[in-house]
């Protein structure tokens, strides 16, 4: 969990900025031109929670996390430690594979949260640095009309995305084959299955909630 | 059955396995009785090191019947597997130890799994071990830190800690020097005489394991050469066996 939390969340965190920054810029300039301007604090507050904050989180981690997993198992496998762990009669998939995916699981909502405050943070002080205004009431506007469903679901969708991580990286960790070089094919194609999976699920996880919880 | 099981610790039969058009074993036959010092020899990549990791369950055989203690191992999952894996210590060539665990972290491994020992006990459990191959002064160590030699002493030490009756020992004295290689072959002998350990070695130093096995067994091409002592592989007129022992010399 430390590894995969705690270490990921400078990359987040610097992440979910970036977006909030970014987010602000661009937003300001097309709102001015149809005088919508003071929707901005809610287009970022919407955007980063329902899904800005939970995609850029899931690749993010993806790249770090599942290329971190893949060659740590992968190296495992080629160095003959993961047959060590069966020849002592440990189960590998439980004490190496079970673990990760559910740390996996358990960080990926709470590492939403964070790049999801920075980007709001962030978006702020865009913002503000253009068109002085207090984060309280930056919040208040950005937050009007907001309900639960606006944040829980799409929070909560990263599960699924810390599931993927965990299993692509184990998966390609525990197949490895071919000495160093499997371990970069093995760890390449992690990050890049990953991902791929994660923009996959965020299709229809993003449809599901729209039908259950709008 | 019964008098098999009672008297065998390893009995191997019709033993065949292939990978892609390479036959690397066919239909090996192979008994152990307990507490014997068994020798695998023969030259590389002819399947010294498969039928090991066929003996633990690692592989799966192409045919065949393994049974060890009496029970068939071929086809086995889940807990009746790990509970014969718990009777049996393996050391890799190359040792294996795990590379984020320190030497000491490396032995108590298979204790905190397999045990209700206290951290204390297991500690104590593991420096005895250590101490016995001579690895007690470098516990805090990570693997990397330490020769080949000393991997696998303490390979050797991880192997014997859940006190097996049966160990499979792959090539433990290659690549060592000659002082280190004898000394890893007095550990082996001191596990039959000490521990009454069924011992089952693959190697390629026929000069060591003379101080050590009580039988041979030489392989080639996927089939026993010779099975008897080291006084019937000198009398053996076979091409392969005298090439071989030309060769040792």
């Amino acid at each position: 969990m430390d590894a995969i939390g705690s270490k990921s969340l400078p990359l987040v965190a610097l992440a979910g900025a970036a977006t909030g920054v970014v987010l602000s810029l661009q937003a300001r300039d097309s709102l001015v031109r149809f005088g919508a301007k003071s929707m901005l604090p809610a287009l970022i507050v919407f955007s980063i929670m329902k899904e800005s904050g939970p995609i850029i989180t899931g690749l993010v981690v993806s790249g770090r996390v599942a290329a971190g997993i893949a060659a740590e198992l992968g190296s495992m496998k080629v160095t003959e430690q993961i047959d060590a762990m069966e020849a002592s009669a440990v189960d590998p998939y439980k004490y190496l594979v079970a673990t990760r995916v559910l740390a996996c699981i358990a960080m990926l909502p709470l590492l939403t949260l964070a790049a999801d405050f920075c980007g709001i943070v962030m978006g702020w002080i865009a913002n503000t640095l253009v068109e002085p205004l207090s984060f309280r009431l930056f919040l208040s506007h950005g937050t009007k009309g907001m309900t639960f469903n606006d944040f829980f679901p799409p929070t909560l969708k990263t599960t699924v995305y810390g599931f993927i991580i965990g299993i692509v990286a184990c998966f390609q960790g525990m197949r490895t084959k071919g000495g160093t070089e499997g371990v970069g094919r093995s760890t390449t194609s992690a990050v890049v299955i990953s991902s791929l999976f994660i923009i996959l699920a965020d299709v229809v996880l993003v449809r599901v909630i729209l039908v259950f919880f709008s | 059955m019964d008098e098999e099981k009672s008297e065998s610790a390893v009995v191997v039969k019709d033993l065949s396995k292939s990978f892609g058009a390479q036959k690397v074993l066919n239909e090996i036959d192979l008994c152990v009785t307990r507490g014997e010092t068994v020798v695998v020899l023969g030259r590389s990549g002819t399947g010294k090191s498969v039928l090991l990791k066929l003996l633990i369950g690692l592989q799966q055989p192409d045919s065949g019947s393994i049974r060890v203690d009496g029970e068939e191992l071929v086809g086995l999952q889940g807990r009746p597997l790990t509970e014969i894996r718990k009777k049996m210590g393996f050391l890799f060539q190359q040792a294996a130890l795990y590379d984020s665990l320190t030497v000491e972290e490396n032995v108590m491994f298979p204790l905190s799994q397999h045990t209700k020992l206290s951290a204390g006990e297991r500690k104590t459990k593991a420096r005895e071990l250590l101490a016995s191959v001579g690895m007690d002064h470098h516990m805090g160590k990570m693997p990397s830190e330490i020769s080949g030699g000393m991997q696998k002493r303490v390979g050797l030490a991880r192997a014997l800690v859940l006190d097996p009756t049966i160990v499979l020992l792959d090539e433990p004295t290659a690549g060592l020097d000659p002082i280190t290689a004898a000394e890893i072959g007095k550990l082996i002998s001191e596990l039959h005489k000490e521990r009454h350990v069924t011992s089952i070695v693959v190697t390629h130093d026929i000069h060591g394991a003379r101080h050590f096995a009580n039988r041979l067994v030489m392989v080639n091409e996927g089939r026993v050469l010779i099975d008897g002592t080291f006084e019937e592989l000198h009398k053996s007129k076979d091409p392969f066996v005298v090439q071989f022992l030309k060769d040792a010399d």
